[in-house]
């Protein structure tokens, strides 16, 4: 949204000037921001009052500026973004502007320009064609000649503000939700995607392995298999855990239909990368038969994409799994585009490294039996996830119930 | 009771020696309707007569050829005690009046402060002191953006009032400050928050209809309780009677060609913003 600071100064309380300039902007159905308020204490104490004018569009902005001008708001001088040209290929110039993921403009030659690709703790590049572009680049992926912001001039972000009064997150007004009652909650989620996919929007989903041993696969092999699921984000146990479960019938050696310990069941899953890793892909063993149900399997069915982040603790790994963890991110990074909601089921890491990589405007719903995940991904900057404090397993079954009721 | 103005005893005229139409800055202003210069001369000695007769003093600036509008003493600047703020006129009109006004304040030893480059602002025909504050117009010939440094410079609170009628351009042809208490009001030409600070201001207004306002009734001169006006409407006249004032009207006809009537033609000279009374 182009924006742009104004100040209005004067006995601007007493001469209800402040109250017409709010309501000019309000009627011209743009939307104001309170930079700085100061109210003069006293009958001769000036006030002085900036805001930041924010309308859909540059051209509707420039003629409600000019309105407002007339009531004695000022545009307040604002420069342009400064940059600073790379000497060294992942290496950024020492003053770079550090992104957050909230939508951000950068102000070249007078005009606002968003950034295309919201990321937080990146670094924005601005590249000319003809009309300059400007989106957030990793570190690690700057080359040697682009020019990077520097400082925090010309750099505008959007304050998210928590939606209020009847919207649909009313119910959820607080961030973490444990004494919620989890069937609204699930019906709201479920609400939630719908409307994701109306608007055209894709649903990530990033899964822990808990979800496989909580007895959730089905339910999620059927949200994929009747289209819900967009692109999967997981680690190699989830992965394996699935296709434990379909071929042998186990989730870390438990029975996931009985819960019983099975005999020997601990090398189970062992087992399952082993004839996998043989096959040479998951996409392989489906094609050859080795692999007949579950979350993998449809995702391979339906061509949905997937994209395994290793570590250092994982077993085999199964040959899908990106073992260099810069390049598995980069690659989550190729699939971000154009997701609306994000669907965090009992996992941490990967929530955390997904929920770092998305923008703020991605709905985020974080599902985890343990209240700290939640919190976590929180504090780590993605301020847009909402938690919700249950067991992955009833949940996913619950929503798969409400989305796909057949 | 209501207790007189503070101000109003002392006002500073022009002679209407170089008074003609030359131009149109003003919906009133038309060229092919000329003035009739004795007729001119004769109403302004005859409004002089009524302003001295009401109780006040009256001194004069010098005409000047080519500046028709300097008549209009009210536009030259804002008054406050020893202090005078000029005007920075809108238009290249009247600009050249600025210099006669700023030299007749100099020369009689009131400090000159200017308001900011950039910034319109004509004088006492869009401020007028009511109670505490300084009731200032604003959109067609004063910026809304003048009244900050103007409250910087004389220290008075400003409330600023939209004027939303092109034909009613100055504040003091829709307000009349009539005591503590009264005040000759239109809000009809105010935007709707400017009418909601006067309502707040002025315990009892005299609110005019348009075709009152149109007669430029509020365009009148205060010397206590004596109102002398441009016209004055029986019902008008009424109130202010009931009110204690004594009503006399001065033919100002020649000058509403011009867009201006008797507050236009005169600046009070004992305006103090201080809240001191001038006159006592």
């Amino acid at each position: 949204m182009p924006a742009e600071l104004v100040e209005v100064e004067g006995h601007i309380i007493d001469s209800l000037i402040l109250a017409k300039v709010l309501d000019l902007i309000v009627a011209a159905g743009a939307d104001y921001h309170m930079v700085d308020v100061r109210i003069g204490r006293t009958n001769t104490d000036p006030s002085k009052v900036r805001l930041e004018v924010r309308a859909d569009d540059e051209a509707d902005l420039v003629a409600l500026l000019e309105e407002l001008q007339v009531h004695g708001a000022n545009l307040v001088g604002e420069l342009d973004a400064v940059f600073e040209v790379c000497t060294d290929d992942g290496v950024l110039p020492a003053g770079f502007y550090a992104t957050t993921n909230l939508p951000t403009w950068v102000r070249l030659g007078g005009h606002w320009y968003p950034v295309e690709n919201p990321e937080m703790d990146c670094a924005l590049v601005v590249t000319t064609n003809r009309a300059p572009v400007v989106r957030t680049v990793p570190m690690h992926r700057v080359i040697a000649g682009e020019r990077v912001v520097t400082g925090r001039e010309g750099v505008r972000v959007d304050t998210p503000e928590r939606p209020q009064g009847a919207t649909p997150f009313e119910f959820m007004a607080s961030e973490v939700s444990s004494e919620k009652p989890k069937s609204l909650l699930v019906a709201e989620v479920a609400r939630r995607l719908r409307a994701n996919r109306e608007r055209g929007r894709r649903l990530l989903v990033v899964c822990g392995p808990a979800v496989i041993h909580t007895g959730a696969g089905p339910d999620l092999a059927r949200l994929v298999r009747s289209g819900w699921v967009d692109v999967v984000f997981a680690g190699n146990g989830f992965a394996a855990h699935d296709l434990e479960a379909d071929v042998l019938g186990t989730s870390l050696g438990v029975s996931v239909d009985a819960g019983t310990p099975t005999e020997g069941g601990h090398s189970n899953h062992l087992r399952v990368i082993n004839e996998i890793r043989r096959w040479g892909s998951i996409e392989a063993a489906v094609g050859g038969g080795y692999v007949t149900g579950g979350v993998m399997y449809e995702c391979v069915q339906r061509g949905v994409p997937f994209v395994l982040g290793g570590s250092v603790r994982d077993d085999g790994p199964l040959p899908d799994v990106r073992t260099d963890v810069v390049a598995a991110v980069d690659e989550m990074r190729q699939h971000v585009a154009g997701v609306g909601v994000a669907l965090m089921l009992a996992s941490t890491l990967h929530a955390v490294a997904t929920g770092n990589i998305l923008p703020a405007n991605v709905e985020t719903y974080c599902v985890d039996i343990n209240q700290a995940v939640v919190t976590k991904l929180a504090d780590r900057g993605s301020r847009q996830a909402l938690g919700i404090v249950t067991d992955v397993g009833l949940f996913v079954r619950d929503l798969a119930a409400r989305l796909d009721p057949s | 009771m209501s207790a007189e103005n503070t101000w109003g005893r002392r006002y500073l005229m022009c002679p209407p020696t170089h008074f003609e139409v030359l131009y149109e800055i003003n919906p009133w202003m038309h060229r092919e309707v000329p003035v009739d210069p004795d007729r001119a001369r004769e109403q302004w000695e005859a409004l002089v007569a009524l302003v001295r007769q009401a109780g006040a003093e009256v001194e004069l600036l010098g005409p000047q050829p080519h500046l028709p509008d300097l008549v209009f003493t009210a536009n030259a600047g804002v008054v406050n005690g020893r202090q005078f703020v000029p005007a920075r006129f809108r238009g290249p009109e009247r600009r050249g009046e600025t210099p006669h006004a700023v030299a007749w304040f100099a020369e009689r030893g009131w400090r000159v402060d200017e308001l900011p480059e950039g910034v319109a602002h004509e004088g006492a025909g869009d401020s007028l002191p009511f109670a505490d504050v300084l009731v200032s117009g604003y959109r067609w010939r004063s910026d809304a953006r003048s009244h900050a440094p103007l409250s910087a410079l004389t220290g008075a609170p400003v409330r600023s009032i939209e004027l939303t009628d092109h034909r009613f351009y100055h504040l003091d042809l829709t307000f009349c400050p009539l005591d503590d208490r009264h005040a000759i009001t239109v809000p009809a030409v105010w935007d709707r928050y400017g009418r909601a600070v006067v309502d707040d201001l002025v315990p009892e207004p005299l609110v005019l209809e348009l075709d009152e306002a149109s007669q430029f009734v509020a365009n009148s001169i205060v010397v206590g309780r004596n109102v002398v006006m441009p016209a004055c409407p029986p019902r008008v006249g009424r109130v202010l009677a009931t009110w204690g004032f004594e009503v006399a009207v001065a033919d100002v006809g020649e000058f509403l060609k011009a867009g201006g009537g008797c507050r236009c033609l005169t600046l009070a000279l004992d305006v103090d913003l201080s809240g001191v009374p001038a006159h006592s």
